[in-house]
């Protein structure tokens, strides 16, 4: 604990976050709150100035010394933040924390990607993915040092800009939208913070950087490699719509610097836009009048052609899904929820290799953004974000289709140990759901689920369990992202299928993944606010 | 729910007709197989890379391949599949792994029928 001498103070998060010492970096965290009595609010508003400057990325993709063309992956803190928010509203006491510090633990391994992976800088995807030290070793044997600390400062690829006033909102509405379509960033950017200086305009600036983010997603990840967004420019636009609400938007200029500039980054990918674009022309043309909800919810025969449509058929047969139901009257939240619920059954009995969720979920989270967008806000084209969402999950599957099976990670069926899991007394089974979630044993969690399901009404404890033990696995945003995504969409869904979410749910989180099988953030969280059954 | 003017039977009837040109391409298939050489093979399993395949249609057909490989092909003709896919190294590792002894024990196991089927239980896609 020599490393933890002195007060902890937020000059000193900022040091460790600048120099990628993330286990000090969360103490310091944790002790600003335990110690200093600072918010956890304003804490991690420190947290998200600290990295603000070192998020950015010249491009997502990088051009190799061959001529082909590689992906760059995409700022994750700003997304575990946005997940760790929203789930301290479902944990109770000490517990809604964690999301936090697992958020924080993330961050300083989370900056300059770009020269992470050059192996240039140290953070996860230079340790993990890239592998660096093996290419670039250091020279101690037993130490990683692309684990950190860092040996240079990290770099500035965006500087912050000053905003930019004057003339109509209409007008500056639309030079920003078609500046982050451009690709100039420093218009949207300054853009961007002069409008959001004025409460007045701000559901509209929402719903316009919301509407920004969500058009732009990539036709299909088939065969792609780096040319694709999996939809972070939607769930980027949320985590600073969210985000900004919780620290208050006065308080959210480096908040801002670290999301609007990326939307504008390359690739910008419009041609599923497009393409849903001329179809809803074409085939709906009233579609901006569609209601959110109708009198006219989907049939389980049309829950059952829409599921099939969205595992087994190909984009055609998404798009004629989908119209169908628009045309037959269904609401916009009525196919959306729809969508959400039928995807679901791709998670409980289809993926079985933990390393298959990835694309797949965040097609789910990118519903989730479109879905809560419908919710929040009126727009025009919420139809065609819908069908977009469809798309983006009936194309993650069929990416994943490419593949050959592999034997090695089949799974055993959940019904194998649905007598064992109805075995135990109902008021026993969400210890052992949590246990089998943290053993990642699906088999067996799901089966837990099920039983539960089917004997008791209560659901709140049980999405709890689950949350809980999903936020004890580190070094990954996508975690509490996929969590607050899942958890949103069951409180909204009102399909009569609303409780395959949790079943999908869980089955994500004891199957998908982990970075790392350790538990070290947990012990730090634990040290610090001595959860009950630590 | 029937069709209209279609009785039950007439469904029946148009069903069984299409399980009998199932099991013709079938024996069609397995024939085919058994008369393949380990290059012939080789080919046909090529097309399953993600590279290679006509798309999601193709690469799910995998599986149902594999278990009439298991059924149909010798036991000198899989080892020198699998040895193929092996020594292809990490992106052929899943198919290597189909064609490993221990997979086909586990096919051959599930491919028990009832006595009145006329063929064992392959998957169908």
């Amino acid at each position: 604990m020599a490393q933890l001498a002195g007060a902890a103070t937020v000059d000193r998060l900022h040091d460790e976050i600048r120099g990628v010492r993330y286990r000090e970096a969360t103490s310091t965290f944790c002790r600003l709150v335990t110690e200093e009595k600072r918010s956890i609010r304003d804490t991690i508003k420190d947290a998200i100035a600290a990295a603000a400057p070192y998020v950015q990325v010249p491009s997502h993709m990088m051009r190799l010394p061959n001529g082909e063309m590689r992906g760059v992956n995409y700022d994750h803190t700003i997304l575990g933040w946005r997940g760790a928010i929203s789930l301290m509203r479902e944990l109770e006491g000490t517990k809604a924390v964690l999301p936090s510090v697992q958020a924080m633990w993330y961050v300083p391994q989370g900056l300059n990607v770009w020269e992470q992976v050059v192996c240039e800088f140290p953070g996860h995807y230079a340790r993990d993915a890239e592998q660096c030290n093996r290419k670039f070793p250091g020279p101690d044997d037993h130490h990683d040092r692309f684990d950190g600390p860092a040996w240079n400062p990290p770099r500035i690829y965006f500087e912050d800009h000053p905003p930019i006033e004057g003339g109509s909102v209409d007008d500056r509405l639309a030079r920003m939208t078609w500046a982050i379509a451009e690709g100039d960033k420093a218009e949207a950017y300054g853009l961007f913070l002069g409008l959001a200086k004025d409460p007045e305009h701000r559901s509209r600036l929402k719903d316009s950087i919301l509407f920004a983010g969500i058009i732009d997603l990539q036709d299909t990840i088939i065969n792609r490699g780096g040319y694709q967004n999996i939809g972070h420019k939607a769930l980027r636009a949320r985590a600073l719509v969210d985000i900004a609400d919780y620290l208050g938007w006065d308080q959210s200029h480096e908040l801002i610097y670290t999301v609007v500039p990326d939307l504008g980054c390359s690739p910008r990918l419009y041609g599923l836009w497009s393409e849903i674009s001329n179809i809803c022309r074409m085939e709906i043309p009233g579609n901006a009048a569609i209601p959110k909800r109708s009198d006219k919810p989907l049939t389980e025969r049309e829950l059952d052609d829409l599921t099939e449509a969205l595992l087994w058929g190909g984009p055609f047969d998404v798009n004629a899904a989908v119209m169908a139901l628009f045309k037959r009257g269904a609401g916009i939240l009525d196919v959306g929820d729809a969508v959400m619920v039928c995807f679901q059954k791709y998670l409980i009995d289809v993926l079985e290799n933990p390393h298959a969720f990835l694309h797949p979920t965040h097609a789910l989270d990118y519903l989730n953004v479109v879905l809560a967008w419908v919710r929040d806000y009126d727009n025009p084209h919420q139809v065609k974000a819908v069908f977009m969402a469809a798309r983006f999950m009936n194309d993650a599957i069929r990416s994943n289709a490419m593949f050959p099976r592999d034997p090695a990670y089949t799974l055993e069926p959940r019904k194998a140990y649905r007598a064992w899991a109805d075995g135990i007394a109902v008021d026993r089974l969400l210890p052992v759901i949590e246990e089998q979630a943290l053993a990642q044993d699906a088999p067996r969690a799901c089966a837990l689920v099920d039983s539960y399901l089917a004997r008791t009404t209560e659901r709140q404890a049980l999405l709890e369990t689950i949350t809980y033990a999903a936020c004890h696995w580190q070094n990954d945003p996508h975690v509490m992202r996929n969590c607050a995504s899942s958890l949103e969409e069951y409180r909204h869904n009102r399909t009569s299928r609303r409780d395959d979410i949790i079943r999908g749910y869980v089955k994500h989180q004891s199957r998908y993944i982990k970075r790392a099988l350790a538990h070290d953030c947990y012990g730090v969280y634990a040290e610090h606010f001595r959860p009950a059954n630590a | 729910m029937t069709l209209q003017s279609h009785t039950l039977n007439d469904h029946w009837r148009l069903r069984n007709a299409a399980a009998a040109s199932l099991a013709e391409s079938e024996q069609d298939m397995r024939r085919a197989i058994r008369g393949a050489s380990v290059d012939e093979l080789v080919a046909l399993i090529d097309t399953f890379s993600p590279a290679r395949s006509s798309g999601p249609e193709w690469t799910r057909t995998f599986e149902p391949l594999v278990e009439r490989l298991w059924a149909w092909c010798d036991e000198t003709t899989m080892a020198a599949l699998a040895e193929t896919y092996r020594a292809r190294g990490m992106p052929w590792m899943a198919v290597a792994k189909a064609l490993s002894p221990e997979q086909g024990a586990r096919a051959k196991a599930d491919l028990r029928h009832p006595a009145w089927a006329r063929l064992p239980a392959l998957s169908i896609a």
